[in-house]
């Protein structure tokens, strides 16, 4: 097999070149010419960009070896200078002998090979000269070029290296870096001539980040605590805070529910009907909302979600993590369940759409077809399960939804990518794209038995145990209440008392079943299994007799008040009856053997194929070029508004490269090894001219690695996050996007921000966390936070969707818009009306009736500032109509205290986060 | 006639002036973008404002209605029929007599996907054609309905676009490679430059399900830079249902109060937006809450198909199963453009890489979705003219890309090389075919256009000059701005 594969490669590597040199395109590119475009990125042309630049076309009409492509004399030279160098024992990779040769003329027409290659002409290639008006343009090209070189380059798919912090150059001064990311973004500021907004007031500040951490507004108690507080540190206190509090989990949860596309299950439960995902799913939100509060590092995250079964799999609370693949169920194809679970766990965790290369080869990324279905053998064998939780033996009502290895299914290629033609020549073992470096490292995993016997564990035998108790209560209650009752027939009783017999009997063999599967389970050896077992099986055959005798006492009734068109079947059941019963019996006179009935349980595979585990494994090892880099940017897009790489879900060829891919760089390093540079920031290489402020020297490093709340500190506590949202009109005219981020950007709630803000300024919230999905249908009634009401296919909350909520399939980023319907949400719906109300008669109370301290307080509870006097002047007059009587102005009043509620409720700052 | 307004007072007239002069409610916009401008924010532009809402030049159509097929149609098999496909079946392209149409020197042409596009089996034709109408336009089978109105069509074949997957859908409505993301949309290009013609409701509207969010989604009727408030906004066509949370939960809210609702929140929006003098966002949640107020009524009137008679509902197939659903959307279309909305985005199939993408069997994938939008387009067209709309009400229909001349099984693959739209109304010559593709509908070959040039040639309708659009700091591209199609106007 091993050589079989070998030749096919061999065989597509000559393909390749051979389309290489007739001047086609070819996809899977050859790592020299990677090199070669990496070196000179933008500046090569796409005549180039080819094989042709190195080598000459084959001889040959079917050349058969590599060596039947000879190196033209640049190629030639290149190779050359590689042999010479490998013998020095120095470095010789393409990109150092490029730029070696850069001054040497290979072709010998007189222009160097980097001139040429500049210019778009083939350095080995004495015939392809440029023109002398080319020429003319040569030095500008050569001074572009080394600019380039010198340039932060940004290379994805090589592993992070952290890059040193750069200076803050006086051109941006006074403006005080508080930490790293500061001194990134200051280094665009003053190579455009930007220069940062100023630090936001103290009101707009508290009101962001306790949105941003969070998902809820401050208190007027919390205004007033952070307003009132003078010390340097009170915002470094207040942002510890946010980190603590358990709502900070519910908050990020959603955030990362976007991302790894949580959602209910979808279909008909009546009908039986689970399409997509699974019920009680809700547990893996759960956990993500306690992983993240109990600061659970990325790495595992990621780990658990992808195999917590092979590295927990007796840990019920991290096997609720694999809802990331149960939620990619389909009852309806098992091919577009395993095609959404490659395709969102590679958008999720690397940024590429590997999904792109089920049909064909990746056309701008480097994944073949191959390697999509190498990715896809990972996820092969597993499937879903519920297993039972403590306390419910019906796993429909409740239960552990779960992902395990069930079987060892091939993986083939799919001829474009269409289940019906697999090439059934060649399985697909597991790996990973070649291009993100490192391998698989596939290790078979042997599970604990009660991971593959769940049932055996001891609460299913006890809740077993406790539901033949209370079926031996309740017969016995039976028995009692047909002795008792005044009516009750001698049928009735024997009925009940046989019954009764019945369910003791079976209690009894279920006691003595547990004793011996006890004795047989886990294997054990020398011991005497047989006492125990030979216990059961008498019993058994008790429970059979009993249960005929009851059968054939009830056909005995049924007969005798048959009528006369039932008489016949009636007799038949009887005889049957009377057979089972004179069978159970003579089974008593057999010698009692070993061999009981055990109990019905399920059970599943000894082993886990391992290859869930090896890609979490390889994910997260710290050389994986995009996996920290990818949730950085996830994280950042969050805290300001736009990824560091705008597009969230695309770090390939087809997204757009970040605006600052140092500072990107950095944060991933620094997730995965906080330290290093928080402290590094007053190093001599740096060359630091503005002084650190206190507090960000006082700034100890976690040294926890992949610690998101450290990235999160690190993010709200610098300067650049704390700048004013308001426009400078220089900044606009160079940068009208913000790109640079010379101020902070508007953002608005997302849709359950929404919803909980309205909520929680009524003082209507209820903060119970966690526990099953919620209908969506009581969206506008219940007071949950919005992440526990249920989403899935057909079943979103509208109030949600019209303020853009997450899309079920895919929602790597949210896109807010502005839409006649979010007004009318907000300003009609029965949600806004009840709140508006519970506040305005709450508040009314507070004020004591007065108009001014009314207003105060509603523009403290729902904007999480005070008025401005024009503010308070305008809504004083939505008072003023005068009233006859008391009573009618009261009436008046509550109107209008109502209505200013309702106002401030569709206020555009209410949605907006300055 | 005007149906019973619930919620609006006994004097609409009178509570709307006073609501505009509360809030500012119309040129709120400008008089926000104006501060800043005093302020000297654009210091390097002064002469620069925002269009005033007048044409540059004489206007030949005052609406447009945007059809768009998502998934590529095939264009040999509609509007370019090629028989030379069903007499070369199962030839490879080299054993043709046009093995030249491969060629790609002088055409801008994207990079070919391998895999993906350039099959070079071809399949034949899947459906029969015919000749219509004086001009004889040949269409296929699919499109008999479309057909008959042969004559009012200009029939562009020489289109050509820059993205071998369905991105291309973003492209198609705002020119640009969907890896540069967002960008203005026409819709939005003509909702900025012109303003609205009406106060009650958008003036760019979107019906049926947009692109996939793999595809463009909201971006596909977005307004990127020019501000949300000339973004398109979506309208379900189910008059059961025509807008969410229409009616005030609370029905002790009179109408009257609602207007003093909305005039403080208009002065406190405006007095909190002062240091904030760029927020697009803000204007346009300001627009948003005076068009909310208004819609309330004016949709679900709008919506009220059942007005129509029957005659009207049968010309747009709403009384058969295939063709209800996107006849209603081209109903409400004309309702809608009757009523002064200046741009309708219909959609069609989609969701996902669209439902028109029929990698295999084109023949069922095309037959069964052309059913559901041939008779409606054909319906709105014939409306349009009976009524005289159609002389200044521009109908245009497109899709992302063509489908490939060769086989990819029983389907056909993406062909961004190649493909065709119609333009019909709004002054556009009737019974045109302009441009070329080559015998077997591989590469446009004469008077080869990209999908901008039907941006500039509709905006050239509407009177406007996409340059003179131009805002300060946004560079556009020479061919964003694209070449008016001169050849097909009246």
């Amino acid at each position: 097999m091993k050589t079989v594969s070998n030749n096919q490669v061999w065989r597509v590597w000559l393909v390749v070149l051979g389309t290489c040199l007739v001047g086609g395109r070819s996809f899977a590119t050859p790592a020299n010419r990677a090199a070669l475009e990496k070196h000179y990125g933008r500046f090569l042309t796409p005549s180039l960009a080819r094989c042709t630049t190195c080598h000459l076309p084959s001889a040959q009409k079917f050349p058969e070896s590599l060596d039947e492509f000879p190196h033209n004399s640049f190629g030639d030279r290149l190779r050359k200078l590689g042999e010479e160098l490998a013998a020095a024992g120095k470095k010789k990779d393409l990109q150092t002998r490029l730029a070696l040769v850069a001054q040497e003329d290979a072709d010998g027409d007189g222009v160097p090979n980097e001139t040429e290659l500049l210019l778009g002409h083939n350095p080995g290639d004495a015939k392809d000269t440029p023109s002398r008006s080319e020429l003319a343009a040569a030095a500008t090209r050569h001074t572009e070029f080394a600019a380039y070189l010198k340039s932060y380059r940004w290379q994805p798919f090589d592993p992070v290296v952290r890059p040193p912090v750069p200076g803050i150059a006086p051109t941006v001064a006074p403006f005080a870096p508080r930490n790293p990311i500061d001194s990134f973004l200051a280094a665009e500021w003053s190579a455009r001539g930007l220069k940062p907004r100023p630090e936001a007031s103290k009101e707009v500040l508290l009101r962001r980040v306790s949105i941003d951490l969070i998902g809820l507004n401050p208190t007027p108690a919390e205004q007033r605590a952070f307003l009132d507080d003078p010390s340097p540190d009170a915002y470094e206190r207040l942002v510890d805070r946010l980190l603590d509090d358990p709502r900070h989990g519910e908050r990020w949860a959603r955030h990362w529910m976007d991302v790894w596309r949580y959602s209910d299950w979808a279909g008909w439960a009546d009908g039986g009907q689970v399409r997509d995902s699974k019920p009680h799913i809700w547990r893996w939100r759960d956990w993500i909302v306690e992983s993240l509060n109990a600061n659970k590092p990325y790495d595992r995250l990621v780990t658990e979600m992808l195999a917590a079964d092979e590295l927990a799999p007796e840990d019920p609370d991290a096997l609720r993590a694999t809802g990331f693949l149960v939620r990619n169920y389909k009852m309806l194809s098992r091919e577009q369940w395993l095609e959404d679970t490659v395709k969102h766990t590679s958008q999720a965790f690397l940024g590429l759409t590997v999904g792109c290369a089920k049909c064909h080869d990746h056309v701008v990324d480097p994944i073949s077809q191959r390697e999509y279905y190498a990715l896809r053998a990972v996820f092969e064998p597993h499937n879903v399960r519920t297993d039972r939780l403590p306390g419910q033996l019906d796993t429909v009502k409740d239960g552990l939804v779960r992902a395990y290895d069930a079987t060892n299914t091939p993986t083939f290629v799919l001829v474009r990518g269409d289940e019906r033609h697999p090439l059934t020549n060649a399985i697909i073992p597991p790996g990973v794209p070649a291009a993100l470096g490192g391998k698989l490292d596939v290790k078979e995993v042997t599970l604990p038995w009660l991971a593959a016997s769940p049932d055996a564990r001891e609460f299913v035998i006890h809740d077993t145990i406790s539901a033949s108790e209370a079926a031996l209560t309740a017969a016995r209650a039976a028995l009692t209440r047909e002795h008792t009752k005044t009516n009750s027939t001698p049928a009735q009783r024997d009925e009940a008392r046989l019954s009764l017999d019945l369910t003791e009997k079976k209690h009894a063999a279920l006691l003595a079943v547990v004793e011996a599967d006890r004795s047989v389970h886990p294997p054990k050896q020398n011991e005497d299994r047989t006492p125990a077992a030979t216990n059961a099986v008498r019993l058994q055959r008790a429970v059979a007799v009993a249960e005929a005798r009851l059968k054939q006492y009830q056909a005995q009734t049924a007969l005798a008040t048959a009528a006369t068109n039932t008489v016949v079947s009636a007799k038949q059941k009887l005889m049957a009856a009377d057979q089972q019963l004179a069978d159970a019996e003579k089974i008593l006179t057999k010698p009692l053997d070993a061999a009981f009935t055990p109990r019905p349980a399920e059970s599943f595979p000894a082993t886990s194929s391992g290859r869930r585990l090896a890609l979490a494994k390889w994910l997260v090892r710290p050389e994986n070029p995009l996996t920290a880099r990818v949730a950085v940017n996830h994280i950042w897009l969050r805290h300001f508004g736009r990824g560091l790489v705008p597009t969230a879900a695309d770090f390939g060829r087809n997204g757009r490269p970040p605006t600052h891919p140092q500072l990107l760089d950095w944060l991933a390093a620094e997730l995965m090894k906080p330290g290093d540079g928080v402290l590094g920031l007053g190093s001599g290489v740096s060359g630091i001219s503005a002084p650190l402020s206190q507090d960000a020297r006082s700034q100890t490093p976690d040294p926890k690695p992949w610690n998101l709340k450290h990235l999160h500190r690190l993010i709200v506590t610098s300067a650049a996050y704390r700048m004013a949202s308001t426009p400078d009109a220089a900044d606009l005219a160079i940068d009208p996007d913000n790109d640079f981020l010379w101020r902070m950007n508007s953002r608005r709630l997302e849709a359950e921000a929404v919803r909980d803000n309205l909520l929680y300024a009524a003082g209507a919230l209820d903060l119970e966390r966690g526990g099953p999905d919620i209908d969506q249908k009581l969206a506008l009634s219940s007071f949950r936070r919005s992440i526990y009401l249920r989403h899935a296919a057909e079943k979103q909350a509208e109030f949600l969707q019209i303020f853009d909520g997450p899309s079920v399939t895919e929602c790597y980023e949210r896109r807010p818009s502005v839409m006649p319907q979010q007004a009318l949400a907000l300003g009609n719906s029965e949600l806004a009306a009840r709140q508006a109300r519970a506040l305005a008669t709450k508040l009314t109370a507070e004020s004591g009736g007065n108009d001014i301290r009314f207003i105060e307080l509603a523009f403290q509870r729902i904007l999480a500032r005070g008025p401005t006097e024009a503010e308070r002047q305008s809504c004083a007059e939505f008072f003023t109509p005068a009233a006859v009587s008391t009573e009618l102005a009261n009436k008046a009043f509550a109107r209008a205290a109502q209505n200013l509620i309702l106002v401030l409720f569709n206020h555009n700052d209410f949605v907006t986060v300055r | 006639m005007n149906p019973p307004q619930p919620h609006s007072s006994g004097c609409p007239g009178v509570t709307r002036r006073a609501f505009l002069a509360d809030t500012g409610m119309g040129f709120t916009g400008l008089a926000l973008g104006a501060m800043l401008f005093r302020d000297g924010a654009r210091a390097d532009t002064p002469a620069w404002q925002p269009p005033t809402g007048a044409p540059h030049f004489a206007p030949r159509a005052k609406a447009v209605i945007w059809i768009f097929l998502c998934g590529g149609v095939s264009h040999v098999e509609s509007f370019d029929v090629k028989p030379e496909l069903t007499k070369y079946a199962g030839k490879s392209i080299a054993e043709t007599p046009y093995a030249g149409v491969l060629a790609t020197e002088g055409k801008d042409v994207i990079g070919a996907n391998p895999a993906h596009g350039n099959r070079k089996v071809i399949l034949p034709l899947q459906t029969g054609y015919r000749h219509y109408g004086e001009c004889g336009l040949v269409v296929g089978d699919w499109f008999r309905h479309v057909g008959e109105c042969a004559d009012d069509l200009a029939v562009v074949r020489s289109l050509w676009t820059i993205h071998n997957d369905h991105g291309a859908q973003l492209t198609w409505q705002t020119g640009r490679h969907p890896r540069e993301l967002e960008h203005p949309t026409l819709g939005a290009w003509m909702a900025y430059g012109l303003g609205t013609l009406n106060e009650n409701l958008p003036e760019y509207v979107v019906l049926g399900a947009p692109t996939g969010d793999c595809c463009g989604g909201t971006f596909t009727y977005g307004a990127a830079y020019l501000g949300p408030e000339h973004g398109g906004v979506r309208l379900n066509t189910d008059p059961k249902n025509p807008l969410p949370f229409i009616h005030p939960a609370d029905a002790t809210l009179t109408a009257d109060q609602q207007v003093a609702n909305l005039s403080l929140l208009g002065r406190l929006n405006r007095l909190a937006g002062i240091d904030y003098p760029d927020d697009a966002n803000l204007r346009a949640r300001i627009k948003s809450y005076e068009l909310a107020f208004q819609m309330q009524s004016s949709v679900p009137e709008t919506l009220q198909l059942e007005r129509e008679p029957q005659h009207i509902r049968s010309l747009y197939g709403l009384d058969q199963d295939a063709t209800k659903s996107f006849g209603e959307h081209c109903l409400v279309a004309r309702r809608l453009v009757e009523r002064g909305v200046r741009f309708v985005q219909v959609f069609h199939g989609g969701g996902g890489g669209g439902a028109w993408d029929a990698h295999s069997d084109i023949k069922a994938n095309h037959t069964s979705l052309a059913q559901q939008v041939d008779q409606p387009i054909a319906g709105l067209l014939k409306d349009l003219k009976q009524r005289g709309l159609l002389d200044d009400t521009l109908v245009v229909f497109g899709t992302e890309f063509g489908r490939s001349p060769g086989a990819e099984g029983t389907g056909r693959d993406h062909h961004p090389q190649a493909f065709s739209a119609w333009l019909a109304g709004g002054g556009v010559k009737g019974g045109v075919q302009y441009g070329r593709t080559d015998e077997l509908g591989f590469h446009a070959a004469d008077n080869r256009r990209y999908v901008t040039d039907i941006h500039a040639t509709v905006l050239r309708q509407l009177g406007l000059d996409s340059r003179r659009l131009e805002v300060p700091g946004r560079k556009r591209l020479e061919i964003d701005h694209g070449a008016v199609i001169r050849e097909i106007l009246a």
